[in-house]
């Protein structure tokens, strides 16, 4: 489904990614763990389309096609999910309006008929209620006044919503405390499927025990430099990034 | 040496509707009075950014006819209507209220006797050296509405007055209103300016307030006349004690879109909300001036006004807040908030305190953005396309003051027409 091949990638004149590559098939779970610098959030933002960061070289094909080239609210209609790991607000525009688009867009994109706002309310209620969200929420701003752990389980919602192809969740777990996870977890867990990929970005293996990945990477400056299954987490966490010859800089980093 | 722009003589003719004596008499006074009088020029402080694109050509002096004829059927609106054409009322497409206490009459209409009374209270809201062509809609108007609240008198539905002026040759419409709110009254007018037809002319509309203790009044103003239309208007408020006026206006840019607004807070208890959301796109151009004066002690004012400029466009914002000497305990908050669309495009804001009282509270704050870029990739990346991102990212910029306006109707009408014109602004992007 998603095929990376020696992507390269700089933000500000800075190279963060430095050839990385990677497979994934539809109906897999994959995790990526590294440090924090090691280019994990890079990444995320490369294949959802963040103007910001330049690719330098590589190509990165979805489903057999470029995705590179493609505007991101492109990717997006065509599957690609990006759960932040800063969620933005947003006053004056209420999550049901931002919603009831973003669901509308990517019907649009796939030939169906759009919902109406009855539809859509039924819709996201029922959603809302899979990740432990008040309905009320809706009327807020997007994610405005938003706890840390109310922001994380709206990106998951969101994905619930989409019904992505491939869903990337940046650092979901970081901010969340263990009942927040857990609800977190089931929400990403429901989205499992046989035609559906997810990729986790994150630091600690602490989230692995509740979503637990079928493949383990380990990034480090921009480059996958091991890879495994979910032995491979429980190993980084017993030993650190250390033995693999990485210097952490997770705890002097922000 | 250049001599002075004065105002064409062209401008000074004699009327040509019937108005009651007293309120000819002084309409002549006003006439005489500015003879000569010089306009204003980019070296007159108030009128800086907005002098060029005043044409008072002699072509626009003539008056626009009046007529009885509506072109387009105004859609339905849910309350009271009254239809002023080129300046002068409509009766057959007005609906007016009867409810006890209300009294609404055209000038043309009045005994000499009322004529005579408000013949003397004319201009009195309005500092004449501020808002110096508010003067020529006084020498001017052909007609004028004249609302009156009785004591505890309380006006059920919304009252909309659509001026509308039809540009289909070129001159000149001088709408009039004069507001007189007795104590404990309430009343909810929304005045709705609009035209049809492209030849250049120039509305100059003037509207009165006077509140007397504990009245309430809300204004509405909705500014949106065609691309061929210069719009010179003046609004002024008096309150008595207890008094609270609310002003929203929405506006739409234009060649030349100018408003004064004027609130004088007379007697302790006195409150005020002035609200104003402006968009400009293209070559357009929209200057607010608004002037508070805390007169007495123990008032309040809070005023937010936001501009959304576009293209090569120009926004203006002139706050000025002044407390005077025996205005303790006055509380004033003016804020202003701007978003610039495109490097062409220019906003200015001049925020000013002028405090002579020392036990007040007063604040200000301006600021001047662009969209957020983070917030704009959030929306995109999901789904949402950039130009309707865009849309939605601005629209929220002022949803919220439309949101203050409490009249649903009015948000109704305003937001698609809003969206409509933000959305057109992303076009060539």
């Amino acid at each position: 489904m998603l095929s990376i091949k020696n992507l390269h990638a700089s933000v500000e004149g800075k190279q963060i990614l430095n050839g990385l590559s990677l497979e994934i098939k539809a109906g897999e779970v994959h995790a990526i763990m590294g440090p924090n610098g090691s280019g994990k959030s890079t990444l995320s933002q490369v294949l959802a389309g963040n103007e910001a960061f330049e690719v330098t070289e590589g190509e990165v094909l979805m489903d057999g096609t470029n995705l590179l080239d493609k505007a991101t609210e492109v990717r997006a209609q065509e599957g690609l999910f990006l759960a932040f790991q800063y969620p933005v607000e947003i006053p004056g525009v209420s999550n049901m309006q931002f919603l009831h688009t973003s669901v509308n867009a990517l019907r649009k994109h796939r030939g169906e008929p759009e919902l109406n706002a009855a539809e859509f309310i039924k819709l996201a209620r029922e959603t809302s209620k899979q990740v432990d969200l008040d309905p009320s929420f809706l009327k807020r701003g997007v994610n405005e006044g938003f706890s840390g752990g109310e922001k994380k389980r709206n990106e998951i919602m969101q994905a619930l919503l989409l019904q992505p192809r491939l869903a990337i969740l940046d650092e979901t777990d970081s901010g969340l405390d263990i009942d927040a996870l857990k609800v977190v977890s089931d929400g990403v867990n429901a989205l499992r499927s046989a035609d559906r990929a997810i990729l986790m970005i994150t630091h600690y293996q602490r989230l692995l025990n509740y979503i637990v990945p079928d493949f383990v990477h380990v990034l480090s400056e921009g480059k996958i430099i091991k890879s495994g299954g979910r032995e491979l987490a429980l190993e980084l966490e017993e030993r650190g990034y250390g033995w693999l010859g990485i210097k952490d800089d997770a705890e002097t980093a922000s | 040496m250049k001599s002075v722009p004065m105002l064409s003589s062209a401008f000074l003719a004699p009327a040509g509707q019937s108005l009651p004596q007293p309120l000819l008499e002084l309409r002549q006074q006003r006439g005489t009075a500015l003879v000569d009088m010089p306009l204003p020029t980019r070296k007159t402080e108030n009128w800086k950014y907005s002098s060029r694109y005043l044409q008072l050509t002699d072509a626009i002096a003539a008056s626009l006819p009046v007529s009885d004829r509506i072109d387009t059927p105004l859609a339905k609106v849910p309350g009271y209507q009254v239809v002023i054409r080129n300046g002068v009322m409509v009766p057959s497409a007005s609906t007016l209220p009867a409810v006890e206490g209300v009294t609404i009459s055209r000038f043309a209409d009045l005994s000499d006797e009322v004529a005579s009374s408000l013949a003397e209270r004319l201009d009195n809201t309005l500092d004449a050296n501020a808002v110096q062509l508010a003067r020529l809609n006084t020498a001017r108007f052909e007609d004028g509405l004249y609302i009156r609240l009785a004591p505890e008198a309380v006006l059920d539905q919304p009252l909309f007055i659509i001026y509308e002026t039809d540009a289909s040759q070129s001159g000149s419409a001088y709408p009039r209103l004069y507001v007189e709110a007795g104590h404990h009254s309430q009343a909810t007018i929304v005045e709705e300016f609009l035209s049809t037809g492209s030849e250049a002319a120039l509305v100059n509309a003037v509207s009165e307030f006077t509140l007397a203790d504990s009245a309430q009044i809300t204004n509405v103003r909705l500014s949106a006349d065609g691309e061929s239309v210069q719009h010179i208007g003046a609004t002024g408020a008096r309150l008595q004690g207890h008094a609270r006026f609310e002003s929203h206006c929405v506006g739409f840019g234009g060649p030349l879109r100018r408003h004064d607004l004027q609130v004088r807070l007379e007697k302790p208890g006195a409150e005020c909300l002035l609200n104003g959301a402006v968009v400009t796109q293209g070559r357009q151009h929209y200057d607010n001036h608004t002037t508070i004066e805390h007169i007495a002690p123990h008032c309040n004012s809070e005023e937010n006004y936001r501009n959304i400029a576009a293209g090569q466009s120009h926004a203006i914002f002139r706050g000025r807040i002044h407390i005077h000497r025996d205005a303790q305990k006055s509380n004033g908050h003016m804020n202003n908030k701007n978003l610039l669309l495109s490097s062409g495009a220019e906003i200015d804001t001049k925020p000013e305190l002028e405090i002579y009282a020392d036990d007040v509270k007063c604040a200000h704050g301006a600021t001047i953005g662009q969209l957020d870029e983070e917030s704009l990739f959030y929306l995109v990346a999901r789904g949402i396309p950039r130009r309707e991102a865009q849309t939605l990212l601005t629209m929220a910029f002022i949803n919220e003051l439309i949101q203050q306006i409490p009249v649903a109707a009015v948000r109704d009408a305003s937001l698609p027409r809003l969206n409509q014109f933000i959305d057109q602004t992303f076009e060539e992007a």
